[in-house]
């Protein structure tokens, strides 16, 4: 898989919020099935067209948002990014941190009558860490040295080394569970979950009515839900307007905006992890001189940015990748210096360039990229940088690691349900997609220390660090935090928005 | 009555005017009548013919008069009784068969179209019987043609087969035989006039020649700016013209015979005025050279100055008198055919200009992909087989010949537009290289060329002066000073007003074109000039003139003159010498005086007899000679036949030597040459006696 | 008539309404290309955050876009930069089909054969399709789109131009220069090219109104003019988003696009129509 696509999957794979690395589980949900009386009203749900619905497959926030109604996730993140029981109902780490054991949830049964048990669990992350498939999943659980049902209902996971972020890992969008043996699992769709599939019509629409046996109490909420599939957001939120749907998520912001103003809807705006990137490449001139980076991060007006380029929604940035929602983490301890230009100008003067800078800046054209591209070049201005924008369609940005080569640009990064991923992939020396191409040992140090210790408050500490290094001297302004945007009718209540809009619970709505 | 036209003016909207084109015209014809109406371009005759028809579009609008036609009052109609009107009671044969006919459907099919209600073969019989009676040769194949299958005089053929289908009150022949060559010309006209006689169909003959209308009709109404200028019988017309325009036309184009040195062309001045600058007297006024102040201020009326006559002008007593223009009308058929003549007085043998020998053309033709896959060697059209001329200082010589004889492609290989594949050329005993790139500029100032169509002879985006400055500067070594004064010369010695210098062409009438087209030629004071078709583009009253500036030209400046010309007339006027081609050879070369005399070639006694010949002083149509007809058309130059080329129609086929052996050449009196295996006395007697057989009448 | 001198050509343009007002509109932004910058109220990329989104009102006559930057400044400057772009590229494809029109048509042959051929696939390809292609290898930038501009519309013209002179090339009045032994410039720039010149002031506006389409569409594709450039068809494009925010950021560039095509088109038939009255 080559990186820009792999990137790319990565923007569309936005999960949860903070994480609250809870090794224990939470209560499990007691067993008993809410009365079918409770359960009124139809839910009408705009959405891109799926492609892929089997879950090993499946990424679009559509696909995830079907399957996450028709099947369970072992166990779940919820909207505060921490981890809460779904099929299994509690589970218990080991004192080395390698063996993982879990409970399933008792009445759980798949929608043709048969129970879910652990042989159903080991058959479906057997499937999806075996090498041999070369499924999306196969590297991310390869830690996994064996899966094994150790009783009718339960499961043992044995890890290769500690992973403090193991369950996590096990609620990847794609960790459905699937009756042992199933091949059909985009057609026939037998799942577990809170709806079943009444009649899919490809492109078009799907209808599903509630799980009336489902195991967990009180949900689903509604009696029906359908999916209908529209080319483009426009389209949805078109038909949210005229009243052909009662929910839409995923929107641009300015029509997100519009939507606040209309009547009889709730409109909700979420920050997410995911975020736009500026970076110079620290390894040759002009960005090696510490000073050109300084004159750089001086020159931005980060709060102009967010109210501008973002219209306000998300959230600021502080030009690290730990951003605000990971409440554990996040630090506002070391000041963002102010907007100075002069000051830069003088840094870039004595760096050796008197007469300012002129670089090109390479940009991906979709979201709002070019804008921010646009907003910089004139801020840059003032400080004698004379940023050359060059908006280059996302394939050519990302074709032949380009994105990687250039020496000003700027990327968009998904959002991700743990701050290690970005130290990992694009800031410790020689990471795969270090685009800045910077090296800064103190940071490899505390990265190495975050991602291995299982001492949350030491794992707290290295990322204050981090974050401080970042805004110091860090090659990258990371302006702000993308927003996830959702509206439904204000008949419904329940509708608590994910920032990977998939995985937001729908079986918890329902009508006021 | 058939057609009733009272008081008739129809108008055309242009920029937002109405302009009346025709005005107050009034004719009539009886059953079985045919009448001519004759007008240079711009006379409205076209509209005319249109507006019985009522096909005047959105421009065209009647604005006052009647039409009745059978009975009918065709201009209260409404438009399904017009339609019916149009279906049953008028037949239309137009000047273009070919963009008359559907492309994309076969001949049986279209003239079953013009005879509803008939079962299947009962139609096939009638389109049979009808495809017959227009003489087509193998009516059964014609049938199942489609139009692209045939040629031009077999369509036109057709489509007065599918006039005479069904029982037309009037039958319109709008031009029928202005796009055929002169012998199949004679072949059409004798079909219509025989196809006439037999019926009691009233027939419009629309045409801009007086001489194709005294061929057919009884009855002849001359046109002049959209006006009646005179209507008479064909004969008197012709015998006693009252209307100076009439005259005019009379005397514009030579008639057969005619030539330079007996009797020079009266050519009438100026131009025709267009819609909108009609001037306030009589519209032909200021051409007139009758005219006085009362026809300049004084519309005249349109006067019966006899039974059956009627003629717009304020002078016809006086000319009907003999009173004025008396010595024009006498002057005008004196012509004679003069043996000697004045400039022959010099016996010393003047120099060779021009001498042409065995000139061959071949134009290849594109292979098809079958045939070049096949193999097969490209195929040539032999344009020209071996022509040998000769014109000396101050002569002229004429080219006749149809289309397809190869008369241009020699003007254009002696000039190097074309070059040529064989033969020599030579002029003033300096050899010419084939290709007019590789010829030195004093051969080029020596030799120059008019071509047939003076409308795109000239750059239409530079003015007379820039037209005729250029070659002077170029060729004859004016200064760049000096050519302004060269111009005025120039446009002087054509009659043009010096003035001129500063139009466009756009803004000259077709003959002021063609004078500018000849001062061109003229400006290098070269040798020899070409001139191809001088005169066939332009109108009757304006071909006079161009003939006389041509003679007069030669005249003073001594050069010589090779010309190119369909119209025996216009060869027999201005030529010396005369060479008759057929299929890229000549046939005969004559002296002028002789040509009109036996014995012939054979196909020079087809010519003569099919070119229509305006009546003498008397004549009327319906006795005049038969023409001699040639059958089917002229073969292609691809496969020319062997022996005699023109063995395949000539009439007086010998039969198997014609076919096998090349012709002699045949030595005559004054150097005639024929080519032609018949001995010339067998010609002269033979020709002798088919004119005798067929007496002129004289009323 | 001559004696009366052809009427000046701005009064034939102005003789039907259709072309005055297609006069009219191309000489007000020929106008407000040159002197726009003395009036603009703002600098095209000047953003002011604080009045970001404004409709428009006295301040910010077409509204302020997402950006805070003037939207009537942008499209003043605009029409600089797309008549500069459009009208250099179609006058430089004007002379270049001319000349390949012209030597082509006249020789004929050969060259002649293969030069059309080449011409033929090209244009067998929609042009922005050709452009996206050709831009895809040159890279963005505004040489790059002049370049396209060139060389899309090089073969149109040079067709139309050979059509012309295919008419012309057999006239009697070519071989009657051929008769005075004229080089072959000559024929070609004084006995051909005015007759090609009509057909060619149509070509030109007509190439001119395609080329400020042109520039517009690679603009709204992303890959003609550059960013913060305040290109007409960029604005279209970057408007598209906010359109529900910013309205006015979307329909004034539009309005300036759509004016100015149709204004030169009309002006165009007024063009044929009087060089065809004087013909």
């Amino acid at each position: 898989m080559s990186a820009h696509q792999r990137l790319r999957s990565l923007t569309l794979m936005a999960v949860v919020l903070i994480a609250l690395l809870a090794g224990c589980g939470a209560p499990a949900a007691s067993p008993t099935t809410a009365p079918a009386a409770q359960r009124q009203g139809a839910l009408r749900i705009a959405f891109e067209i799926p492609a892929k619905l089997d879950p090993a497959f499946a990424s679009a926030d559509s696909e995830i948002a079907i399957l996450n109604a028709i099947y369970d996730y072992l166990i779940d993140v919820n909207t505060e990014s921490k981890i809460v029981p779904r099929l299994a109902a509690q589970w218990t780490t080991s004192a080395d941190g390698l063996t993982y054991t879990f409970t399933l949830a008792s009445g759980a049964a798949f929608h043709d009558g048969s129970p879910v048990t652990a042989q159903d669990v080991v058959w479906t992350f057997d499937r999806l860490r075996d090498p041999q498939l070369k499924l999306p999943t196969s590297s991310l659980y390869e830690n996994i040295a064996g899966i094994t049902a150790t009783g009718d209902k339960v499961v043992t996971f044995k890890l290769k080394q500690t992973n403090p972020f193991f369950l996590y890992d096990l609620s990847d969008n794609h960790a459905l569970v699937l009756k042992a043996g199933t091949t059909d699992a985009a057609t026939k769709f037998n799942g577990s979950g809170p709806f079943r599939v009444v009649s899919y019509s490809p492109e078009n629409r799907m209808e599903l009515a509630a799980n009336d046996k489902y195991f967990i109490a009180g949900k689903p909420g509604l009696a029906s839900l359908t999916f209908i599939f529209f080319k483009d957001q426009t389209a949805s939120v078109n038909a949210l307007r005229g009243g052909q749907v009662d929910l839409v998520m995923r929107m641009p912001s300015a029509l997100f905006k519009t939507l606040q103003s209309e009547q009889g809807l709730t409109t909700v705006s979420i920050p997410t992890n995911g975020f736009d990137e500026v970076r110079l490449r620290a390894d040759r001139k002009p960005g090696n001189d510490p000073r050109v980076v300084k004159a750089f991060k001086l020159a931005t007006d980060r709060k102009a940015i967010f109210q501008t380029v973002s219209l306000g929604l998300g959230a600021a940035g502080r030009d690290s990748p730990i951003g605000p929602l990971f409440k554990a983490f996040y630090s506002e301890e070391t000041p963002l210096p102010a907007r100075d230009p002069k000051a830069a100008k003088d840094l870039l003067a004595q760096a050796g360039y008197p007469n300012g800078l002129k670089l090109d800046l390479h940009v991906p054209d979709s979201g709002d990229r070019p804008d921010l591209a646009v907003v910089l070049k004139e801020q840059w201005k003032d400080a004698g940088i004379d940023a050359n924008v060059v908006v280059e369609p996302e394939s050519v940005y990302y074709g032949n690691n380009g994105w990687l080569e250039v020496d000003l640009g700027i990327t968009g990064w998904g959002s991700r349900p743990i701050p290690q991923f970005y130290l990992d992939v694009m800031l410790v020396t020689g990471a795969k997609w270090n685009e800045a191409h910077w090296s800064d040992a103190e940071l490899d140090k505390l990265a190495k220390t975050a991602g291995t210790t299982l001492d949350e408050a030491e794992r707290a500490k290295a990322y204050k660090d981090i974050q401080r290094i970042l805004i110091e001297r860090g090659p990258i302004i990371i302006p702000y935090f993308f927003a996830q945007f959702g509206a439904v009718k204000n008949t419904f209540t329940g509708f608590n928005l994910n920032a990977f809009a998939g995985r937001t619970d729908l079986a918890a709505i329902r009508v006021k | 009555m058939a057609l009733t036209i009272g008081d008739l003016t129809v108008s055309y909207r242009q920029q937002g005017r109405w302009l009346d084109v025709v005005r107050e015209v009034s004719l009539s014809i009886q059953p079985g009548q045919t009448y001519g109406l004759v007008g240079e371009s711009g006379s409205g005759k076209t509209t005319l013919a249109l507006a019985v028809m009522r096909y005047l579009g959105e421009h065209g609008r009647i604005r006052q008069g009647t039409i009745e036609l059978a009975g009918l009052n065709l201009l209260t109609l409404d438009e399904a009784s017009l339609v019916r009107a149009r279906r049953d009671l008028i037949r239309l044969v137009p000047q273009n068969p070919q963009s008359s006919l559907n492309p994309s459907m076969r001949i049986g099919e279209q003239v079953a179209e013009t005879l509803p209600g008939l079962s299947e073969s009962e139609g096939k019989r009638r389109v049979l019987a009808l495809l017959s009676s227009v003489r087509l040769p193998d009516p059964e194949r014609v049938m199942q043609s489609y139009p692209h299958q045939l040629s031009g005089g077999m369509l036109q053929r057709v489509m007065i087969a599918m006039a005479l289908s069904g029982e037309p009150a009037l039958l319109i022949l709008d031009e029928p035989t202005t796009n055929l060559d002169a012998t199949t010309e004679a072949a059409i006209l004798d079909l219509i006039r025989d196809l006439i006689r037999a019926r009691r169909t009233a027939v419009l003959y629309v045409s801009h020649s007086l001489s194709l209308i005294s061929q057919l009709c009884e009855r002849v109404a001359v046109l002049y700016a959209g006006e009646l200028v005179e209507d008479a019988p064909v004969g008197e017309l012709f015998q006693r013209p009252l209307h100076p325009y009439t005259q005019g036309l009379l005397d514009s184009v030579p008639r057969i015979g005619q030539n330079k040195r007996a009797a020079e062309l009266r050519p009438i001045p100026g131009q025709i005025p267009r819609a909108g600058e009609r001037p306030p007297g009589c519209v032909f006024a200021p051409r007139c050279h009758l005219a006085n102040a009362l026809c300049e201020q004084a519309r005249p009326p349109l006067d019966t100055p006899g039974e059956g006559r009627r003629v717009r002008c304020h002078r016809w007593p006086e000319i009907a008198a003999g009173a004025v223009g008396a010595n024009q009308i006498v002057e005008r058929y004196g012509f004679r055919v003069h043996a000697p003549t004045r400039q022959r007085t010099t016996h010393s043998a003047p120099p060779v200009v021009l001498a042409v020998t065995h000139l061959q053309k071949r134009f290849p033709v594109r292979r098809t992909l079958g045939e070049w896959l096949n193999a097969r060697p490209p195929r040539q059209i032999e344009a020209v087989r071996g022509v040998d001329l000769e014109i000396s200082r101050g002569r002229t010589l004429g080219l006749v010949g149809e289309s397809g004889s190869g008369k241009t492609t020699v003007a254009r290989c002696i000039i190097g537009l074309s070059e040529r594949s064989g033969g020599e050329v030579a002029l003033l005993d300096i050899p010419l290289a084939p290709s007019i790139a590789q010829r030195a500029p004093d051969l080029l100032r020596r030799l120059q060329m008019v071509l047939q169509n003076p409308d795109e002879a000239l750059n239409p985006y530079l003015n007379v002066g820039e037209i005729l400055g250029r070659p002077l500067q170029k060729l004859a070594g004016y200064a760049p000073a000096d050519a302004a004064r060269g111009v005025s010369r120039l446009l002087e010695a054509v009659k043009l007003d010096p003035a001129t210098a500063a139009r466009l062409p756009g803004q000259l009438s077709g003959g002021e074109k063609q004078r500018v087209a000849i001062a061109r030629a003229f400006a290098t004071r070269p040798d020899l000039i070409l001139f191809d078709e001088p005169v066939s583009a332009l109108d009757m009253s304006v071909q006079a003139a161009i003939l006389n500036l041509i003679a007069e030209l030669q005249r003073e400046s001594r050069h010589s003159v090779l010309l190119i010309s369909h119209d025996l007339a216009v060869v027999g006027y201005l030529a010396d010498e005369v060479i008759v081609m057929y299929l890229g050879r000549a046939m005969e070369v004559a002296r002028t005086e002789d040509i009109f005399t036996p014995p012939h070639h054979p196909y020079t006694e087809a010519l003569l007899s099919a070119i229509p010949v305006m009546p003498r002083p008397g004549e009327s149509p319906l006795t005049r000679a038969q023409p001699i007809h040639l059958d089917g058309d002229i073969p292609s130059p691809m496969d020319a036949p062997a022996g005699c080329p023109f063995h395949t129609r000539c009439p007086r086929s010998l039969g198997e030597i014609c076919a096998r052996q090349e012709p002699p050449w045949q030595v005559g009196q004054n150097g005639r040459r024929v080519f032609c295996h018949i001995p010339l006395d067998d010609l002269e007697k033979a020709q002798r006696t088919n004119s005798d057989r067929e007496p002129r009448v004289d009323f | 008539m001559a004696d009366e001198g052809a009427p000046p050509f701005l009064s034939v343009l102005y003789a039907q309404a259709a072309s005055a007002f297609g006069t009219s509109v191309v000489l007000l932004f020929l106008f407000v290309a040159v002197f726009g910058p003395l009036f603009a109220p703002y600098s095209p990329t000047q953003q002011i955050a604080s009045e970001a989104r404004q409709p428009p009102s006295p301040q910010h006559w077409f509204g302020a876009d997402r950006l805070g930057r003037d939207v009537f400044s942008r499209v003043v400057y605009g029409a600089r930069d797309i008549i500069s772009l459009a009208g250099l590229g179609s006058l430089l494809a004007v002379i270049a089909g001319t000349l390949f029109g012209l030597i082509s048509g006249y020789r004929g042959g050969l060259f002649d054969e293969l030069l059309f051929r080449l011409f033929d696939a090209f244009l067998s390809l929609p042009s922005l399709l050709l452009a996206l292609l050709l831009l895809g290898t040159l890279g963005p930038s505004r040489n790059s789109v002049l370049i396209v501009i060139v060389f899309v519309y090089t073969p149109i013209v040079a067709r139309v131009v050979r059509s012309v002179v295919l008419g012309v090339r057999h006239k009697g009045f070519i071989e009657a220069a051929q008769m005075r032994g004229e080089a072959g410039w000559y024929i070609l720039f004084r006995e051909i090219l005015p007759s090609v010149l009509p057909a060619l002031a149509v070509e030109a506006a007509l190439r001119f109104s395609y080329a400020i389409f042109l520039v517009s569409s690679l603009g709204f594709l992303g890959v003609g003019v550059q960013p913060p450039n305040p290109d007409w068809g960029l604005m279209v494009s970057e408007g598209r988003n906010t359109i529900s925010l910013t309205p006015w950021a979307l329909y004034f560039p539009v309005g300036a696009i759509s004016l100015l095509v149709i204004g030169v088109n009309l002006m165009a038939d007024g063009v044929r129509r009087a060089l065809q009255g004087e013909a």
